[in-house]
C-alpha cells in the first residue's frame, strides 16, 4: 500500500495557515432579543445562547464583524455561523436538536387518573368543582380504570408516570389500591419503568393507606401554600385548622414512607403575592429542599372567583423575582434549595438535554406527553382541559375511555390541536429568541384568550415566560459569579 | 526515574527476540524465554560468563536490578534491550507505530514517517501472548494507532481474547472515527473493556487545527467522538494545558458538555517539556500557576454537571486548593520525579510529582506546609 | 422613515418599501397591536402605519425611538431567517431521519481518509 500519509511534510505551519478571513461565513438559524440597552441575547436552534453587545446580530447578518473580533470563535463554536454553507458538524447539531426534542420519544408518558371528585376541603381557588364527601357518583368506576390502564400500556413510552388526582384521591382509596395493584401486575409483562404519584391534601392519611403507598413506592404530592395565615386563608375547612392538618399529615407521611417521598406544591393566590419571602421560609422551615413558585392557572373553577384570583401577571413576575432572589441568598448561605420552575428553564438554557415539563414544550405536552382519565370515563388532553370541562367547556375532550386508542390519541381533536402546538409556527413566537426554552400551550391560550393560537402581546403565558427567562439571563450576566455556581448545582441532577 | 532501555553487547543473537523473564539467578544474571522457546541470558558484567559460552547472551545490562519475573523484553542483535512490559507497573502500553497523521506542536514523542506498522505489529502480537492473564490495564499508543486500520482491530481483538480481564486504553486522535464505515470495523469489540482517550485542544476549530498542525482535524475528531458516542463506545477526552489552550479552556469544558455529554471522563494534562515542546517553547510554555484560574473554572464546571474530570501531570503545589482533589498520580512511574523543593511537603504522599523527562520545571514548585 | 403625530392619540408612520418589506412591518407591529390599534396599508413605494391609542399616546419620542430599534431588529431577524431556511430544514430532517439517509462524508483530503471509507 502506497501510503500518502508517510510522506507528509513535518514543518510547522503558522496560525494563519489554519485560519480564515472573518467576513467569510454563512449564517446558521438563530434568534435574538434585547437584554439591556447595551446587550442582546443570541439563541440558536438548539438553545445555545450567547450574550453579546447590542447590535451584534445586525453586524453578523450584514457581515460587518471585524476580522480579529474575538467573538468569531464563539460564534463558530456555538453554531451561530459556519465557514461552510452546510456546517461540517451538522450531524452533531442534528443530534443536539433531536436530544432537545427527545421528550417526543416518550409519547404520552404521564397518565392522570382522576379517581374521585369528592373532597373534604373547599379551597376557593380549587380548579375543579368540589362536591360533598359522600356521593359515590363522583368516583371513577372499576371498569373505567381497567380501560384507562389498557390504553396506558399501549403508549410506546418506556417510562410511565401514573398520577392519581381528585378531589381527594385517598377518599377513594379502594380505587387507588385496585389501580396500583392491577398496573403492577400487568407490568410484569410490559416491563415499563413505572412511577406512581398521588396528589393529596394530606389530611386523610392513616396507617393503612400510608403503608400501601410505601409498599408501592408511591410519591406523595401535597399542597402547602406557605405560612399558616396564608394557607388557611386559601383553604378554609369548616371548623378545623387546615395548615396544622397538612403539616401533621406531611410529618406523619414522612415518618411512615420516608422524608424524600413527600413533596409539596404551592398555589399562588392574590394574597400570596405579597409574601414570597414568608412562603419560601416556610418551606425551608418545614424541611423542603425545593419550591415551585407557580402562578394560579386561568382554568376551571378558579376563574369564577375573579376578584380574589385574577391578578396582574406583572405582579406575579415581581413575586417570582423577589422569591428567586431570596432563594439565591439561601443557597449562598450554603443551604441547597431549588426553585423548580427556574431549574426547568435552566435545564433548557444550560444543558443539552430536554425536560419533561408538560407546560413548556413544543410540540405542546398535551396528548404528546400527558392524558387524563376523568372520574366519569372521559378522556382529556391535559389536566387543565378537564378543569375547563368542569365548567362545561368540552373543547379538549378527546373521547371516552371506552373508545379505541387510535380515536383518542390520533382522532380529529388531536389533529386539530396539532396545528397550534408548535411555537415554531405561532405568530410572535416564530421569531422569539426564547422559542426553544418556551412552549406552546393551546389550552392556556384557549382558556385565557379564547383561541388555540393565542395573542402573544397580551398573553399571560408569554408575559410570564418572557419575563422570567429574560430575568434569568440578566442574573447570569450581571451577577454571573454569584449565581452560576448555584444555577449549575440545580441542573446537575 | 527508571531506564527502560540499555545498550549492551549481544552474543549469538541473530534476530530480534521478544522474551519474558523466566529466571533471576542473582543480581548479575537473568534469563528470559521467547514464545518459540529461545532462551536468552542477560548479564550485568561486560565480559561473558564462561558457563554461558554456548548460549544467547547479552552482556553489560545495567538495569538488571530493576527486572522482575514476568517482565517482557525486546532484545536486538546489536545488544540493545528495551523493557516492553513491567509486571510491577500499572502503566504498560503497546507501542504500535511512530507514524501519525497529525503533528502536534507539543508532541512528546515526535512522529516519524517510515512505515513501521508491520514491525511493531509482529512484536506486539508476541508481547500480548507473553504478558500475564491477570493484567488489569494495558494502554495502546503511538504515533496514531488508527493508522493500522484493520490490523488495529485485529490487535484489539487478540488482546481481548488473550487477556479477558484486561482493561484497554487507546490513545488516538480519533480522526479516522469520523468515517462511520471505519467505526463499523470495531463492532465486534467488547465495548465495556476499552476506552478511547482522544485529545481535544479547543472548542474552536482553527485553534485545534493549528495545535495539531492538521487542517480539518478538529471537525474530524468531533465527528469521530460523535460517531463513537452514537455507538456507545467509552470515551475519555484529553487536553494538554499550555499557552494555546488555557484561554478557551472553560469554553472547551462547556463545549464538551453541550456537544459530547456522553464522554465519561475528561483529563486536563500538564505539559511535558520534551519532544517538540522545547522547540515550540515560545508558543507553548506557560507557568501552570498562570492558568490555574481557567483550569479551576473548567474542572469545577465539569464536575458539577456530573462529568468525571481529572488533572494529570501537575504537581499539587501548582493547583488551587479546590482543584487538588482532581489531581491524579498520572506520571508513569518510570518518568516520575520529586524535586529538592518537595522536601518537607505535607502532600508528598498524594502528589504525582513531576516529569523527570521535562527539561525545565515550573519555578513555582514549593513544599506545601499545612 | 417618517413619523407624524397627527393628534395626541394617533401616530402615523411611513416606511419605504425599499427598506422594509411588508413581512417585517407586520411582524414588528404585531407586538404593538396589544396596546395600540394598528392599521397597516401598503402603498406603491411606501407602507403606511397608523398607531392609535384612545386615551392618548404618552411619551411619543420614546415610542418612536423604540419603534426605530424594533424595526431594525425585525429586519435583522428577517435576514437571518430567510438566509437560513434551507439549513434549518436540513437540520430538522436530519434530526428525525432514520439511519444514515442524510449522512455527509467527513471533511478532509483523500490523504486523510482511511482505506475503503
Ligand atoms: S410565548 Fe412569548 S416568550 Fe414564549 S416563545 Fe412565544 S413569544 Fe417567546
Ligand atoms: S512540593 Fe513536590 S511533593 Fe509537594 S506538591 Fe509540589 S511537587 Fe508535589
Amino acid at each position: 500500500m502506497e501510503n500518502i500519509r508517510n510522506k507528509r511534510n513535518r514543518k510547522f505551519r503558522t496560525r494563519e495557515y489554519y485560519g480564515n478571513s472573518a467576513s467569510d461565513y454563512h449564517l446558521l438559524p438563530f434568534r435574538f432579543i434585547e437584554l439591556s440597552e447595551s446587550k442582546e441575547i443570541l439563541v440558536n436552534e438548539v438553545g445555545e445562547s450567547l450574550i453579546v453587545p447590542r447590535g451584534t446580530a445586525l453586524k453578523i447578518a450584514q457581515r460587518c464583524i471585524a476580522e480579529n473580533d474575538p467573538i468569531i470563535p464563539d460564534l463558530i463554536s456555538r453554531f451561530f455561523i459556519s465557514r461552510k454553507p452546510i456546517p461540517e458538524l451538522i450531524d452533531v447539531l442534528a443530534t443536539r436538536y433531536r436530544t432537545k426534542k427527545s421528550f417526543l420519544d416518550s409519547f404520552t408518558s404521564l397518565h392522570i387518573f382522576v379517581l374521585t371528585l369528592r373532597c373534604n376541603h373547599s379551597c376557593h381557588y380549587c380548579q375543579v368543582s368540589r362536591v360533598t364527601e359522600n356521593r359515590e357518583d363522583f368516583d371513577i368506576s372499576y371498569n373505567d380504570i381497567d380501560l384507562g390502564i389498557d390504553h396506558m400500556f399501549k403508549s410506546p413510552s418506556k417510562k410511565l408516570t401514573i398520577e392519581f388526582q381528585g378531589g381527594e384521591p385517598l377518599l377513594a382509596f379502594d380505587k387507588l389500591e385496585y389501580a396500583i395493584e392491577r398496573i403492577t401486575r400487568l407490568n410484569k409483562d410490559f416491563k415499563k419503568e413505572l412511577s406512581f404519584v398521588v396528589c393529596t391534601n394530606a389530611t386523610v392519611f392513616n396507617t393503612k393507606n400510608l403503608q400501601f403507598l410505601k409498599e408501592h413506592n408511591v410519591l406523595i404530592s401535597t399542597s402547602l401554600d406557605g405560612p399558616e395565615f396564608l394557607h388557611d386563608a386559601n383553604r378554609p375547612k369548616t371548623g378545623r385548622n387546615s395548615y396544622q392538618l397538612v403539616l401533621n399529615g406531611i410529618n406523619y407521611a414522612r415518618k411512615m414512607v420516608g422524608h424524600d417521598q413527600v413533596s409539596a406544591l404551592m398555589t399562588t393566590t392574590r394574597l400570596s403575592l405579597d409574601y414570597p419571602i414568608e412562603i419560601i421560609d416556610n418551606y425551608l422551615e418545614n424541611g423542603f429542599n425545593n419550591i415551585f413558585l407557580r402562578p394560579i392557572s386561568p382554568y376551571g373553577f378558579a376563574l369564577k372567583n375573579k376578584t380574589k384570583n385574577i391578578y396582574d401577571d406583572k405582579k406575579f413576575l415581581e413575586f417570582y423575582k423577589k422569591g428567586l432572589d431570596h432563594i439565591i441568598k439561601i443557597n449562598q448561605r450554603g443551604r441547597y434549595f431549588v426553585e423548580d420552575y427556574t431549574a426547568i428553564l435552566l435545564k433548557k438554557i444550560l444543558t443539552p438535554f430536554c425536560t419533561n415539563y408538560v407546560d413548556l414544550q413544543s410540540p405542546s405536552g398535551i396528548i404528546n406527553n400527558v392524558v387524563v382519565f376523568n372520574y366519569d370515563g372521559r378522556v382529556y388532553a391535559s389536566d387543565e382541559s378537564r378543569m375547563l370541562a368542569e365548567r362545561n367547556d368540552l373543547t379538549f375532550l378527546l373521547g371516552h375511555v371506552s373508545d379505541s386508542y387510535e380515536s383518542i390519541f390520533y382522532g380529529k381533536k388531536s389533529k386539530e390541536l396539532s396545528k397550534y402546538w408548535s411555537n415554531e409556527s405561532l405568530a410572535g413566537c416564530s421569531d422569539c429568541a426564547f422559542q426553544s426554552y418556551c412552549g406552546a400551550d393551546p389550552v392556556y391560550h384557549y382558556a385565557s384568550q379564547g383561541d388555540f393560537e393565542g395573542f402573544r402581546p397580551t398573553s399571560g403565558f408569554c408575559l410570564k415566560n418572557m419575563g422570567i427567562i429574560k430575568h434569568l439571563f440578566e442574573l447570569m450576566d450581571f451577577r454571573k459569579e454569584e449565581v452560576m455556581p448555584i444555577f449549575i448545582s440545580w441542573i446537575s441532577n | 526515574m527508571i531506564d527502560l532501555v540499555c545498550l549492551g553487547k549481544a552474543f549469538d543473537l541473530q534476530k530480534e527476540i521478544v522474551a519474558k523473564i523466566t529466571g533471576i539467578e542473582d543480581s548479575r544474571v537473568v534469563n528470559c524465554k521467547s514464545l518459540n522457546g529461545d532462551l536468552v541470558f542477560l548479564q550485568s558484567d561486560t565480559s561473558i560468563n564462561p558457563d554461558l559460552a554456548n548460549q544467547k547472551v547479552v552482556v553489560g545490562q545495567k538495569f538488571l536490578d530493576q527486572l522482575y519475573l514476568g517482565d517482557v523484553l525486546l532484545l536486538k542483535p546489536n545488544g540493545f534491550v528495551r523493557i516492553l512490559f513491567r509486571v510491577k507497573s500499572n502503566h504498560n502500553s503497546l507501542f504500535v507505530t511512530e507514524m501519525c497523521n497529525s503533528n502536534c506542536l507539543m508532541c512528546s514523542q515526535p512522529p516519524k514517517n517510515a512505515d513501521d506498522i508491520d514491525y511493531h505489529y509482529t512484536i506486539n502480537e508476541q508481547l500480548i501472548n507473553l504478558i500475564p492473564k491477570s493484567t488489569k490495564f494495558l494502554g495502546i499508543t503511538g504515533g496514531e494507532p488508527l493508522l493500522l486500520e484493520s490490523k488495529f482491530v485485529k490487535l484489539l481483538d487478540d488482546c481481548q481474547n488473550l487477556l479477558p480481564e484486561t482493561h484497554i486504553h487507546v490513545l488516538t486522535n480519533g480522526r479516522y472515527f469520523a468515517w462511520p464505515k471505519f467505526v463499523e470495523l470495531f463492532n465486534g469489540i467488547d465495548k465495556e473493556r476499552i476506552v478511547f482517550g482522544i485529545p481535544l485542544y479547543s472548542d474552536f476549530d482553527e485553534n485545534h487545527d493549528f495545535i495539531v498542525q492538521a487542517k480539518n482535524a478538529f471537525n474530524q475528531t468531533i465527528l469521530g467522538l460523535h460517531n463513537l458516542g452514537r455507538n456507545e463506545f467509552r470515551i475519555e477526552i484529553r487536553c494538554v494545558l499550555h499557552k494555546l489552550t488555557f484561554e478557551r479552556l472553560p469554553r472547551l469544558a462547556e463545549y464538551i458538555y453541550s456537544n459530547l455529554p456522553f464522554v465519561e471522563h475528561i483529563a486536563f494534562m500538564g505539559l511535558e517539556y520534551t519532544g517538540y515542546t522545547p522547540y515550540n517553547s515560545k508558543l507553548l510554555w506557560i507557568e501552570p500557576h498562570a492558568y490555574s484560574t481557567e483550569l479551576e473554572q473548567s474542572v469545577l464546571f465539569l464536575n458539577s454537571v456530573g462529568i468525571n474530570v481529572s488533572i494529570y501531570n501537575i504537581p499539587l503545589c501548582l493547583l488551587t486548593p479546590s482543584t487538588r482533589k482532581f489531581a491524579r498520580n498520572s506520571i508513569s512511574d518510570w518518568k516520575k520525579e520529586y524535586l529538592e523543593e518537595c522536601i518537607g511537603c505535607s502532600h508528598l504522599n498524594d502528589c504525582g510529582g513531576v516529569f523527570g523527562t521535562s527539561k525545565i520545571q515550573s519555578a513555582y514548585i514549593k513544599a506545601i506546609i499545612d | 422613515m417618517e413619523f407624524v403625530c397627527v393628534n395626541p392619540s394617533l401616530l402615523k408612520i411611513s416606511l419605504s418599501k425599499e427598506v422594509y418589506t411588508i413581512d417585517v412591518v407586520y411582524k414588528c407591529f404585531y407586538w404593538y397591536s396589544g396596546k395600540y390599534s394598528v392599521t397597516i396599508n401598503e402603498g406603491l413605494s411606501t407602507i403606511e402605519i397608523d398607531l392609535e391609542l384612545g386615551e392618548g399616546i404618552q411619551k411619543v419620542d420614546g415610542l418612536i425611538k423604540r419603534l426605530k430599534i424594533d424595526l431594525i431588529d425585525f429586519k435583522t431577524r428577517d435576514i437571518v431567517s430567510k438566509e437560513t431556511v434551507n439549513i434549518r430544514e436540513l437540520l430538522v430532517a436530519k434530526a428525525f431521519a432514520h439511519g444514515d439517509e442524510f449522512d455527509e462524508s467527513p471533511p478532509g483530503e483523500i490523504a486523510d481518509t482511511p482505506t475503503n471509507c
